[in-house]
């Protein structure tokens, strides 16, 4: 392990199970608990509750692993000739750290009002709890592989599980499942491939000895592996042009589970991409393979696919009319950053990708926690059927306000802090272009939240939502413990870049210099501060001035005229009417054209091998004919 | 006595009970309507009774079998004039496997008339002690003449039950299987024109003469011939009409079985008299095509039996492809295959006997109570093995096959791979679109359909494949012992030619 710059230090005792062997049997009982029968209640809460300890027993062995220390599970087993373990470092702690809050938060949201409504509406919240452990446990076993064989079988337990989840859609919205369960075996089927070139080439599945072998390998060989891995990671990430399946899978899936899901399900993708790209080639190596020619490298190609996976995506979801799409295609634009941070392999930018995780993660869960709360009360997610709902639900409302502020990468929220990172770095590394991308990735992205949460809970409220109420604190709890991880996170980055700083000790990046109130050249305190003193400010204005007096929020105001209840005024269709009219052209479809005409093609196949497994009697008897000629020629041909 | 002298008067005993798998079966299969004219009860019951003493026979020899392989000398007369079995670690685990699928999917009597049930029984009693012929012959003859048998079987099994569909796909399957069976006879005539023998372990030491093109020519006609049942690429287009029309646990049989020990009985020929590389091209490249046509058909397929059919054709497609890279890893992957398909084919025949009709049919059909549901996470269980899904069997399995595919370093062996991972992707996606129809609600009500028989022998099926898994480990091991045997031409020679001297020593 010296090879990779670990120390391999034992974090398992006298061999006494303490531990990652610990918080991963505490996770795989958690699937037991909800496979067996206890009442839905009991389970439920039984189950949230355990990932509150499985939070605690990372938190325990996170001192260590920061310090760059790994945890290895006493278990290993020899198959077919192959070792595999599992162990966790920094990195692994980092993922799994995100990816517990998302489940303890989607766990407590699951466990209460939500899941009577769901229940109600004809689901299983039982399920849906199932799903939610066996996710988390897939998870953490993934974050935990040592090996390449490991790394596969998390790979396809994570795949499965999300499929687990994803199922559990309503029957008419299963086809997002099905569609993401061959996009995920097709990439299943490149890390497979990917495999065995390693084996074949470095003479087994470990990493070390993989790491061994990529100096000798030819360029050929390692583009080949760049692409089966770029393929098979990019698949889970949604990355262009593999992107298509994303967005419906996870808007379908039930509320907790799209917040799960949508949170950190696809970064296992970059996890995975991190540690093979990063870690065990290394980015210098990709950036030595040329595509095309001198002009292209690897990274760059990696740069700018990410690019367009921050672009396209992003300006799909604001043409979506429902929420829950809306950021489900904003999920697929914002790992475009993570990835695009990572490949510049320098101290702040790859800081910047590997923040974006954790704070996406965070502004994600939330968002889709608040659509899902209005979703819960109003029966609908349609932004044409939605608005005014800030004095109904204010606290969802403060919950997706300060969602949307991180997602779009503004200040004070945590969001801006990682994208700043982003940002700075391509500037500083001449990336001109690539900077540009992004920011009119981010500009798509203000336009659609603002949408969001205008058409949500701002305008008039409808009549049929008069009654409607706040959600129940299950489900408000979770949304303001995030909001307040958002904030403080946004204000305070030093708490999250200690893990940051860890995970890209661990790859072997550069590492990044920081203080508590962020990298080198942004301090967030001071940025907090302005920003609370102008808030202040206003406070203040708005205290000295004037009674204010309330209004019904059926009223509403237009264009300098006031509007009553009886003049029904929400502009929410067709929102952004003029800008369409602008780039509505833009929006041709050309990769759900790719895919439908890729299917097309395998159904024509597919009518070929029927119509020879239909009209084969001549054929064959054309074949006996060959073989008899043959074998008469053969006989002549020597000569008898 | 010496040690040694001990352990040959053993194997002496232990080679004439090799028979009796063989030659009981048969016995009985012709006594059995005789005897249910004399005693109806005893007839019903004697099929599995003789099966079940073949398996003791089977087993006992298994559990004090010393690990080398042995040639037993039929009759006394010695190869290569006499005619002799050969004994290795996969000829006695086809042949027990053969037993024991047999038992288990034993045909039952339903209907009213026990004559019609009785022929099933004897049939299926012929069926497979003529497969236990086939899996221990060491001579191409004896090989052709328990092939003919199992065609024979398998012909009236196909029609047994006397439905129209039933005769017209029997009547393609006989005509695709009289063409095989010419083709192969053809290819055994040529080899022994040109070597003057029909003994495997003798053709070993001829390679020699059939390295030509005429020997190349005998290869593909055995190959194409003993292909029609090992349902190789191009004369398998009798599988899906057969395995759709046929009673579920025939087609349980064919297709997990019998097709397994065809396979067994070209490889055999390959390893041994055929080491040349352009015959495993061959084999690689019908293998190829057998993938394409099956998961591509498949697809396609409306209906539960000829999609589980096309599969078939697919996974045996693979299983070609693996047997035809060189060395024991070829064979390990063979194998693996082939064992991870026995087990689980059979238990998805079974299970679609009450999954008729078209695909889109099946809405709901695993919401319609216990029974339902439970045949419904069986499916699923199995699909995931067949699609390779760690840490299930079926992923160890093509996991190996991708890792001998690679090692090739050949252009053709990487468009196999590359054919067999997309086939994959394919095969992912038939068997869940069925899985999650399955699960959905049910539109109307059905009346929960599953017979207790097929769900138990599929539940104990799925058993296996859970087992398996669990003991992925020694099984590893155990294959590989088998692998390293079988792929050993030099051994299996040396082992025909020293029994002989010893028989003829006698």
């Amino acid at each position: 392990m010296d090879g990779l710059g670990l120390t391999a230090l034992t974090l398992t005792g006298n061999g006494s199970v303490v531990g990652l062997d610990l918080l991963l049997m505490v996770s795989f009982l958690t699937v037991v608990v909800t496979l067996g029968g206890l009442n839905l209640r009991i389970t439920a809460w039984l189950a949230t509750a355990s990932y509150g300890v499985q939070l605690y027993l990372l938190w325990g062995l996170s001192p260590a692993l920061l310090d760059g220390a790994v945890a290895e599970s006493v278990y290993r087993f020899n198959v077919l000739g192959h070792s595999m373990g599992w162990r966790y470092d920094a990195l692994s702690a980092f993922f799994a750290l995100i990816t517990l809050i998302a489940a303890l938060a989607a766990g407590v949201y699951a466990s209460g009002g939500w899941g009577r409504g769901f229940q109600k509406a004809g689901g299983a919240p039982g399920l849906v709890h199932l799903a939610l452990a066996a996710n988390l446990f897939a998870m953490l076993v993934l974050l935990g592989s040592a090996d390449f064989l490991s790394l596969f079988i998390g790979w396809e337990m994570v795949s499965w599980a999300s499929f687990v989840m994803m199922v559990l859609a309503r029957p008419a919205d299963r086809d997002g499942a099905l569609k993401y369960i061959t996009y995920a075996t097709a990439g299943a089927m490149a890390l497979l491939a990917a495999l065995v070139v390693i084996n074949h080439h470095a003479g087994g599945l470990g990493y070390a000895a993989f790491a061994a072998a990529v100096p000798g390998l030819s360029a050929t060989t390692l583009a080949l592996l760049v692409f089966l891995v770029g393929v098979a990671f990019g698949i889970k990430m949604a990355v262009l042009p593999f992107h298509l399946w994303q967005a419906r899978a996870y808007a379908e899936t039930p509320g907790p589970g799209t917040a799960f899901l949508g949170a950190i399900s696809a970064r296992m993708g970059l996890y995975a991409l991190a540690v093979v790209l990063v870690q065990l080639i290394g980015l210098t190596r990709v950036a030595d393979l040329n595509v095309f020619g001198e002009v292209l490298d690897a990274r760059d190609l990696i740069a700018w696919v990410a690019v367009f996976t921050i672009i396209l995506p992003t300006y799909t979801a604001l043409k979506q009319n429902d929420a829950r799409y809306l950021l489900a295609w904003h999920g697929i634009g914002q790992g475009g950053y993570m990835l695009l941070g990572l490949v510049t392999g320098t101290a702040v930018g790859s800081a910047g990708g590997l923040l974006h995780v954790f704070n996406y993660a965070m502004c994600q869960a939330v968002l889709l926690l608040a659509v899902f709360s209005v979703v819960h009360r109003t029966g609908t997610a349609d932004l044409n059927r939605l608005g005014g709902l800030v004095a109904r639900m204010p606290l969802s409302f403060l919950a997706l306000l300060f969602g949307i502020i991180g997602l779009a990468g503004l200040p004070p929220m945590n969001g801006f802090v990682s994208k700043w990172m982003v940002y700075v770095t391509l500037v500083r590394e001449g990336e001109p272009l690539l900077f540009i991308g992004t920011v009119v990735g981010t500009l798509g992205t203000i336009l659609s939240v603002f949408k969001l949460i205008h058409n949500m809970f701002l305008g008039s409220l409808r009549l049929e939502h008069e009654s409607v109420s706040e959600a129940p604190w299950t489900m408000v709890l979770p949304m303001m413990v995030l909001s307040g991880i958002i904030l403080a996170t946004g204000i305070m980055p030093g708490l999250v870049l200690d893990w940051v700083a860890a995970a890209q000790a661990t790859l072997g990046l550069p590492m990044v210099q920081y203080e508590l109130g962020g990298p080198e050249g942004l301090d967030m305190l001071w940025v907090g501060a302005a920003l609370l003193y102008g808030i202040g400010v206003g406070a203040l204005l708005f205290m000295l001035g004037g009674r204010s007096h309330r209004v019904n929020p059926l009223d509403n105001y237009a264009g300098g005229h006031f509007l009553t209840a009886a003049n029904r005024y929400h502009y929410s269709d067709n929102f952004y009417a003029g800008l369409m009219h602008l780039i509505g052209g833009w929006y041709r479809h050309t990769f759900a054209r790719l895919e439908s005409g890729l299917v097309a093609f395998v159904n024509w196949l597919g009518a070929g091998a029927h119509g020879f497994f239909r009209s084969m009697p001549p054929l064959l008897a054309m074949v006996v004919v060959a073989a008899l000629v043959a074998a008469w020629w053969a006989e002549g041909g020597v000569g008898r | 006595m010496s040690a040694s002298a001990i352990m040959n008067a053993d194997m002496g005993v232990m080679g004439h009970a090799m028979a009796l798998p063989v030659v009981l079966p048969l016995l009985a299969a012709f006594l059995l309507p005789t005897l249910n004219r004399i005693f109806r009860p005893m007839a019903r019951i004697a099929g599995p009774a003789v099966l079940a003493g073949c398996l003791v026979v089977l087993l006992h020899i298994g559990s004090h079998w010393d690990g080398q392989p042995f040639s037993v000398a039929l009759g006394g007369f010695a190869p290569p004039l006499g005619i002799n079995f050969y004994v290795d670690g996969m000829s006695l685990l086809f042949a027990t496997l053969v037993v024991i699928m047999g038992l288990l999917l034993w045909p039952s009597i339903h209907t009213g008339d026990d004559s019609d049930g009785i022929r099933e029984h004897a049939l299926t009693l012929l069926l497979i002690g003529a497969s236990v012929g086939l899996a221990l012959s060491g001579d191409l003859f004896n090989m052709y003449v328990f092939y003919e048998l199992v065609s024979v079987a398998s012909f009236g099994l196909v029609a047994v039950r006397g439905t129209g569909a039933g005769y017209v796909a029997g009547f393609r399957y006989l005509m695709i299987s009289g063409l095989g069976s010419v083709l192969a006879l053809t290819g055994v005539a040529l080899i022994y024109t040109h070597t003057g023998t029909l003994n495997i372990a003798h053709l070993g030491l001829l390679t020699g003469k059939l390295d030509s093109a005429i020997g190349l020519t005998a290869f593909a006609l055995i190959a194409l011939g003993l292909g029609v049942k090992a349902e190789l690429f191009p004369v398998n287009t009798w599988v899906p009409e057969v395995y759709s029309t046929a009673p579920r646990r025939i087609t349980a049989l064919l297709a997990g079985v019998i097709s397994k020990v065809a396979v067994l009985a070209i490889i055999r020929v390959l390893i041994l008299a055929f080491p040349g590389e352009e015959a495993r091209q061959l084999l690689l490249a019908l293998g190829v095509l057998g993938i394409i046509f099956g998961e591509l058909a498949a697809y396609r397929a409306r209906d539960m039996a000829r999609m589980l059919a096309w599969s078939s054709i697919g996974q045996l497609g693979l299983v070609f492809v693996a047997f035809s890279l060189p060395g024991d890893v070829g064979v390990f992957a063979g194998i693996a295959i082939a064992l991870h398909h026995l087990v689980i084919k059979p238990g998805l025949f079974l299970l679609a006997e009450h999954w008729g009709g078209a695909l889109t049919a099946l809405e709901g059909e695993a919401r319609q109570g216990a029974g339902s549901l439970w045949a419904g996470l069986v499916f699923v269980l199995f699909a995931l093995s067949l699609v390779g899904v760690p840490p299930l069997p079926g992923f160890w399995a093509k996991l190996s096959l991708a890792q001998g595919l690679v090692a090739q370093e050949s252009a053709w062996h990487l468009f196999a791979l590359l054919v067999f991972l997309g086939a994959t992707v394919v095969e992912a996606n038939y068997l869940f679109t069925v899985a999650v129809r399955m699960f959905k609600p049910a539109s109307k009500p059905r009346p929960p359909r599953h017979g207790v028989l097929n769900l138990a022998t599929s539940s104990a099926l799925a058993g296996v494949l859970v087992v398996g898994t669990l003991a992925i480990a020694p099984l590893g091991d155990y294959i590989q012992t088998l692998a390293g045997q079988s792929a050993d031409a030099a051994g299996y020679v040396t082992t025909v030619a020293s029994d002989a001297v010893e028989e003829r020593a006698r």
